[in-house]
């Protein structure tokens, strides 16, 4: 793929914004049901997950990482964005196929919507972690300033799986349990419920890799701790969501073009 | 006006007709140690080529299955040709299948809009436009009614109401002028003519001969894949009737009604 047909492609998604709104905003309007109470209820949802968590990890396991609950929200909040954007990828290109098949726009968008979709919601939930901040009269540190910028790149990681995933569940109807399967294994291995120091170093190591596990360790460093990232951790988080961004486009283009057939 | 609006130059597509279905992985893992004979190809078109010119009301007929559908989507881009070269010349609008893309559990209001903006309006003109398309299709009381609620006729208007809004260089029309009751068939047959003074090409696949007659300039017979005969409508319908002629009766009465 060359850079002028990139660039192509990037101002064929760029015309059809108002598309990659409209996705969104009914993807919006369908979860909550148009109403308030729906609203309510995604915001209930995170609330009542960290209060049974909360619960079970002060009391049971005792965790002594400083501002847990905190700590524990923010994780959930992230990592919930995550699996909320992959999984509803994974569904959006076969969930349309009905118009899929009937006329053009560019197979990106479900996608990309999807990725604008899980991104609000988390904004939602961001709102009842400022809420939990007030309770437990947490005083943010000024490295707070550095989560936006950390979420932006979560955003791109997110985007370049859910970019693949989209079109792969099209002709292989397995993938669906596979990354679920993958997702929940996640959800205990990522810095989120504890800190990776409890696993054995060498798995560790291994667990740092993953660009994800890194990014919530540097949110948590930022919004809690008031530790500024490393230089090298920028660099990696960075340079591996770019990679995977690319390589799950190169995948999507792969089998872009037989989607109308397969569906 | 002689530029071209749809090119096709030797255009072949076939399809991969699975005898079994693959579609997991698991499938795809187990089959790489049973290769039987899965799929065998199926060719819809083979080397078609024929060029439309910008402003031209061009038919096509044939019968089912000759390939009318896959050679709409082809030119809307949905599929790909296996060899040859698709071209066209401007934005391309299809008004096959309509509704396809609504949502029941929306309004008929963000249905609209979001079935303009797939159409390819920004959300801005086509929200300046929802209540000349409420009004179009006779469902102003309904504007804030859920679309699982409508009957297939409401539904049709809604979405034919808000095709036609369009403006594109070059119109797909597969069959859809025979939605609703006598007036709005009228009134959609007038909305349907007035992108035709406006100078758009069309093209128009139907069962209805005498309307390709009476509508077309020009016309293309497709049969079992290929370009049977092209050129004035009357020729290209006295052509069909020959094909459909070849056929023994009780097929050719089963065809007619079709």
């Amino acid at each position: 793929m060359t850079v002028s047909t990139l660039r192509n492609h990037v101002n064929s998604i760029w015309s059809r914004r108002s598309l990659i709104r409209t996705f969104a905003i009914n993807d919006l309007k369908i979860r909550y049901r148009n109403s308030v109470l729906g609203f309510f209820w995604s915001v209930l949802e995170p609330l009542l997950m960290l209060s049974v968590l909360y619960i079970i990890f002060t009391n049971v396991v005792k965790s002594d990482i400083p501002y847990y609950p905190l700590y524990l929200l923010l994780g959930l909040i992230m990592w919930n964005m995550l699996t909320r954007a992959t999984s509803m990828s994974l569904h959006c290109v076969t969930g349309r196929a009905g118009i899929i098949t009937k006329i053009y726009f560019p197979r990106e968008i479900p996608a990309i919507s999807t990725c604008v979709t899980a991104s609000i919601m988390m904004l939602l939930e961001l709102m009842v972690f400022s809420i939990f901040i007030v309770v437990f009269q947490f005083v943010p540190p000024s490295t707070m300033a550095l989560l936006p910028i950390i979420l932006i790149i979560q955003f791109i990681l997110v985007l370049g799986l859910s970019l693949p995933l989209s079109v792969l569940n099209v002709y292989f109807r397995d993938v669906q349990y596979i990354w679920a399967l993958i997702t929940h294994a996640g959800f205990f291995l990522m810095p989120i419920i504890y800190r990776a120091e409890i696993f054995p170093e060498k798995l560790q190591t291994l667990l740092s890799l993953i660009p994800m596990t890194r990014i919530l360790d540097m949110a948590h460093d930022v919004a809690l701790y008031n530790i500024i990232p490393s230089a090298t951790d920028w660099a990696y988080i960075i340079v591996s969501s770019l990679t995977i961004l690319c390589v799950g486009y190169l995948i999507f283009k792969r089998f872009e073009a037989g989607v109308g057939e397969e569906l | 006006m002689d530029a071209n609006a749809i090119e096709f130059e030797n255009v072949t597509k076939s399809f991969r007709i699975h005898h079994e279905k693959i579609n997991t992985v698991f499938e795809h893992v187990t089959s790489i140690f049973n290769r039987q004979n899965q799929f065998e190809r199926l060719r819809v078109l083979n080397d078609v080529s024929f060029t439309v010119k910008q402003g031209e009301m061009f038919g096509i007929i044939g019968r089912n299955g000759a390939g009318k559908t896959t050679l709409l989507r082809l030119i809307a881009n949905i599929f790909r040709a296996d060899k040859g070269n698709v071209r066209t010349n401007g934005s391309v609008i299809p008004l096959i299948q309509l509704g396809a893309g609504f949502q029941p559990d929306l309004t008929t209001k963000d249905n609209i809009i979001l079935y303009g903006v797939i159409l390819g309006f920004s959300r801005k003109e086509i929200a300046e436009k929802v209540e000349d398309i409420l009004e179009f299709a006779e469902l102003e009381k309904f504007a804030d009614i859920k679309i699982k609620n409508f009957s297939s006729g409401m539904h049709s208007r809604l979405a034919f109401s808000t095709a036609i809004q369009v403006d594109p260089d070059i119109l797909l029309v597969d069959e859809v002028l025979s939605v609703g009751d006598e007036s709005f068939q009228q009134k959609s047959f007038d909305a349907f003519m007035s992108f035709r003074k406006r100078g758009k090409t069309i093209l128009y696949v139907t069962h209805n001969l005498e309307s390709v007659k009476n509508l077309c300039d020009r016309a293309l017979l497709l049969h079992k894949g290929g370009v049977q005969a092209i050129g004035s409508p009357a020729q290209v319908v006295d052509a069909y009737m020959n094909v459909l002629r070849s056929y023994p009766d009780h097929m050719r009465a089963g065809m007619r009604r079709s």
